[in-house]
């Protein structure tokens, strides 16, 4: 990477702060629809992403050409000025330390120096497992790698070269028996290089079981339950309903949510402990600094039930006069940094699973997620099953659960948490942007008064 | 492409720039502008029938990107199909100087002007988004074909956010050139946000539902899966063996047609080259056709339907995207009452004006269960309140055997052009 380039490139920036990250992005992906390989692709591809801060207005432009890079510097500026005339109070950065890094992450076994035929060789054999069974009908499986090359600057004098190296094999199982259809997920992935993926065997056949068994399940019955969710439901709960409104962009227009998440407001049960840290090394969230250069930090988001920390890009680290997080995140260079979790998850608590299931008494065990969504405080996630628990005592399985409640009573109604911690090795956040590093886990968690839509 | 020739492989390449203006308002205050200048080819090519692929943002080095390309033939993923050969298409209005001239002072002005009419009626959060883009695309391949378009399209977005949560209701317009929000919209938008403001918490059960046409996607993506060529080649479809079939209600027409340059982006050929046509999925209920890209036509040995495109449920950079079956210009057909006596028709029941999680669930399967943000609660046919916290669940293949009525207009969304659809006996979970 050519960093005399950029710098000739911001050099021309009339402004009060700029910065210009460049990125190559390479993508190796290998699909197999069923027993068909349906792609194989190996690419590489680059882009600019330029934000300049002038007389109070930060705006930014994409572009795909280094020759476009004055025509972007006009735009941007341009844009800038129009944002000053029309905003209230003029925006402004949080002062960020001054930093100039190279950093490498710690890989196990480079995918880049594993060859095709490998690659291609673990994803077949994966695949085929499910296919052996006659009520598989068909699978959809991915091995993708990515591997982003960035280099920022900014006149403030900073200047990194990080690498971000994906991983990821997986995709759905499907089975079908009569009538019924039932899709189940499967893979693993991470940000720690291509070993992760070897001896998978053993998911790849558990999660074909599944598939199978859940043929042979009834319906959930729709209803207000209490659930014991498993560590990845756990994880996208903390992701879906809370997590989205520790970060601080999505909130600070929002006057009324807000207004409830003042820092040191009682938020939620006296157990409950909510942490993001992407320091964490060798797991999917990990990054050292984010798209503005500044380092990210581990944030306790709620202590003990109270909220006591918020995710932050310089612009709302100083609107909200908070500290900075490093929180600060773009899906690669066809975007402008927005704020992100990085590795979110309830801290474990004392309970065993059998405690917790004691504590229940009637409800459901709810295992896996399936999607989540949220607008503010009411979130929707599904689970893949459910298992229906009767007097502490695990019974029948049950499909087709998707959950529903309300952020501030379910926060206060999560009376036991376990002693396990599970992080996640596949992610894939969509606010906007993709984040496929988001990563999200927990114990398993009892909750009460959640609404299963049933069927 | 002459490189490709001497190299001994059929070959198709795509050119795409696309350039976009983004703004978005939050809480009746510009928030955010984002300029975007991009560019890319995909390069697709075949030999012994197998099929190589390979993109680019910076085509640096043609060799190099013909090598990549050529390279990933090694996979051997096979091409049941040859590429399209060029002919003459209809000509379409797809582009509208004017929107493209336009300075962003105008589109940031226009966001001001429905901020400040609608923050004194209502005590809502306004977010509005606008969003401007220009593309150009080029595709040709070795058998002739040589197609090009110019497109623009404008979008525009406001919400109106009930306190405390970011449920709210949209009003949206989507167009090939710059319209001013329509005052009916505006005033449309502020009437059922104030009659909805109030929080009610009726008994659940099965009752009356009427969707918005901006959350039909959620139902048509089931019926979407149904007829994609790929799951009936996989014969995980639902709807396979079932054309002629009267699955539905007589009152469900579906159907695709990329050439009403009325609309934005609209295509008189595939992102294959495949000529586009009008085509019907579904006609008074009875199940017509499944549509196919050009590897799952080559499989099933169907004529190809010219739905291949590079799209995806999420989003993605399209030039790295293989084609895939796809409907992207989704109309379904209206009925005869008006949205307001659709609403008076309700004697308990709701109105279905968000979804959450319309992607979890079995799709295939037809299953749907969705959080609604927000749910409207209708009592003898008048608004009572909003319902928080709301779950709508069925299967469209049971849903959708009886439709109460469809609204005697439609609205285009990004998911279709759609009119509101009531339906009876949905089981909503508050």
């Amino acid at each position: 990477m050519d960093s005399q380039k950029l710098n000739n490139i911001l050099s021309k920036v009339r402004a009060d702060y700029a910065d210009l990250r460049y990125e190559v992005k390479k993508e190796v992906q290998l699909v197999y629809s069923g027993r068909e390989l349906t792609q194989i692709s190996s690419t590489t591809t680059d882009g600019y992403v330029l934000r300049v801060l002038k007389k109070g207005g930060f705006s930014n432009v994409v572009f795909t050409k280094e020759q476009d890079g004055e025509n972007a510097i006009r735009k941007a500026e341009e844009n800038a000025l129009l944002m000053a005339r029309y905003l209230d109070s003029p925006v402004s950065l949080a002062p960020a330390e001054v930093i100039q890094d190279t950093y490498q992450p710690t890989i196990e076994e480079d995918p880049r120096s594993i060859s095709m035929e490998e690659k291609l060789a673990l994803t077949r054999s994966y695949n085929l497992r499910p296919l052996q069974k006659e009520k598989i009908v068909t699978t959809q499986i991915q091995y993708l790698e990515l591997v982003r090359e960035k280099l920022f600057i900014n006149t403030d004098g900073t200047h990194i070269r990080e690498d971000l190296v994906t991983t990821r094999l997986g995709g759905t199982i499907t089975g079908q028996d009569g009538g019924l259809t039932q899709t189940v997920r499967v893979g693993t992935g991470g940000s720690s290089g291509f070993a992760p993926l070897r001896n998978q065997e053993p998911l790849f056949d558990e999660k074909t079981a599944l598939a199978l068994d859940l043929l042979k399940s009834k319906p959930v019955t729709g209803g207000s339950y209490s659930v014991i969710l498993n560590p990845d439901l756990s994880g996208v709960f903390t992701h879906e309903a809370f997590g989205h409104y520790s970060e601080a962009d999505l909130v600070e227009d929002s006057p009324s949510m807000l207004e409830k998440l003042q820092i040191g407001t009682l938020i939620g049960h006296p157990n409950l402990s909510i942490t993001d840290d992407p320091t964490r090394p060798s797991q999917l969230g990990f990054y050292k600094y984010d798209d503005e250069g500044v380092p990210v930090r581990k944030v306790h988001l709620i202590t003990q039930g109270v909220l006591t920390g918020r995710l932050h890009s310089r612009r709302t680290a100083s609107r909200f006069k908070e500290p900075l997080t490093g929180h600060c995140v773009a899906e690669d260079y066809r975007y402008a940094p927005i704020i992100r979790m990085g590795t979110i998850y309830i801290e474990p608590g004392t309970a065993t699973f059998d405690d917790l299931l004691a504590l229940m008494g009637d409800g459901l065990y709810l295992v896996d997620a399936l999607g989540g969504q949220t607008s503010g405080e009411n979130f929707t996630f599904g689970a893949v099953y459910g298992v229906v628990v009767k007097n502490g005592r695990m019974g029948e399985m049950v499909r087709d659960i998707n959950l529903s409640g309300n952020l501030y009573h379910t926060l206060q109604h999560i009376e036991g948490i376990g002693n396990d911690l599970v992080l996640s090795r596949l992610g894939g956040c969509g606010k906007g942007q993709t984040n496929i590093r988001s990563c999200h886990g927990g114990p398993h968690c009892l909750v009460r008064g959640l609404i299963v839509g049933g069927r | 492409m002459e490189k490709a020739l001497k190299a001994g492989v059929q070959a198709e390449i795509y050119f795409l720039v696309q350039t976009s203006d983004r703004i978005q308002f939050e809480n009746g205050r510009l928030k955010d502008m984002e300029s975007k200048m991009q560019s890319g080819f995909s390069l697709r090519v075949i030999k012994n029938g197998c099929l190589g692929f390979a993109y680019t943002k910076n085509l640096l080095d043609r060799d190099e990107f013909l090598d990549q390309a050529l390279d990933s033939l090694k996979g051997k993923v096979e091409a049941p199909f040859s590429f399209p050969s060029g002919g003459a298409l209809p000509s379409l209005n797809t582009h509208d100087l004017f929107l493209e001239s336009l300075p962003n002072t105008a589109l940031v002005e226009e966001g001001n002007r429905i901020c400040d009419i609608l923050r004194t009626k209502v005590k809502g959060e306004i977010n509005i988004s606008i969003q401007r883009s220009i593309d150009t695309l080029r595709l040709l391949n070795n058998q002739g074909s040589d197609h090009s378009l110019h497109s623009s399209s404008y979008y525009l977005n406001t919400s109106l956010l009930f306190p405390g949560s970011q449920a709210g209701l949209d009003g949206h317009i989507l167009g090939k050139g710059f319209q001013s929000f329509p005052q009916e919209k505006m005033e449309f938008l502020q009437s059922l946000f104030n009659q909805s403001l109030k929080e009610v918490r009726p008994q659940p059960g099965k009752m009356k539902t009427l969707f918005f046409p901006e959350t039909l996607y959620a139902l048509m993506w089931r019926i979407q899966a149904g007829a994609n060529g790929k799951n009936v080649y996989e014969k995980t479809s639902p709807l396979l063996n079932k054309t002629g079939t009267q699955l539905f209600d007589p009152k469900i027409t579906l159907y695709d047609d990329p050439l009403n340059d009325q609309q934005p982006q609209a295509r008189s050929f595939d992102d294959e080259g495949v000529p586009c046509r009008k085509y019907t999925l579904i006609e008074q209920g009875v199940v017509q056709n499944f549509y196919y890209d050009l590897f799952y036509a080559g499989k099933m040995k169907n004529p190809p339907s010219g739905h291949g495109f590079k799209s995806a449920m999420w989003g993605g950079e399209t030039i790295a995207l293989k084609p895939r079956p796809a409907l992207e210009y989704l109309y379904l057909k209206p009925g005869e009452t008006s949205f307001w006596n659709l609403v008076k028709s309700i004697n308990r029941g709701i109105l279905v004006a968000g979804v959450l999680g319309a992607h979890s669930g079995n799709i295939l399967n037809g299953d749907f269960s969705m959080g609604l943000a927000p749910a409207v609660y209708v009592e003898d046919g008048e608004i009572v309140g909003r319902v928080k916290d709301a779950m709508a669940a069925g299967n469209i293949y049971e849903t959708l055997k009886e439709v109460v009525a469809l609204e005697d207009q439609s609205h285009p969304t990004y998911g279709g052009t759609f009119p509101a659809v009531l339906l009876d006996q949905v089981n909503v979970a508050f």
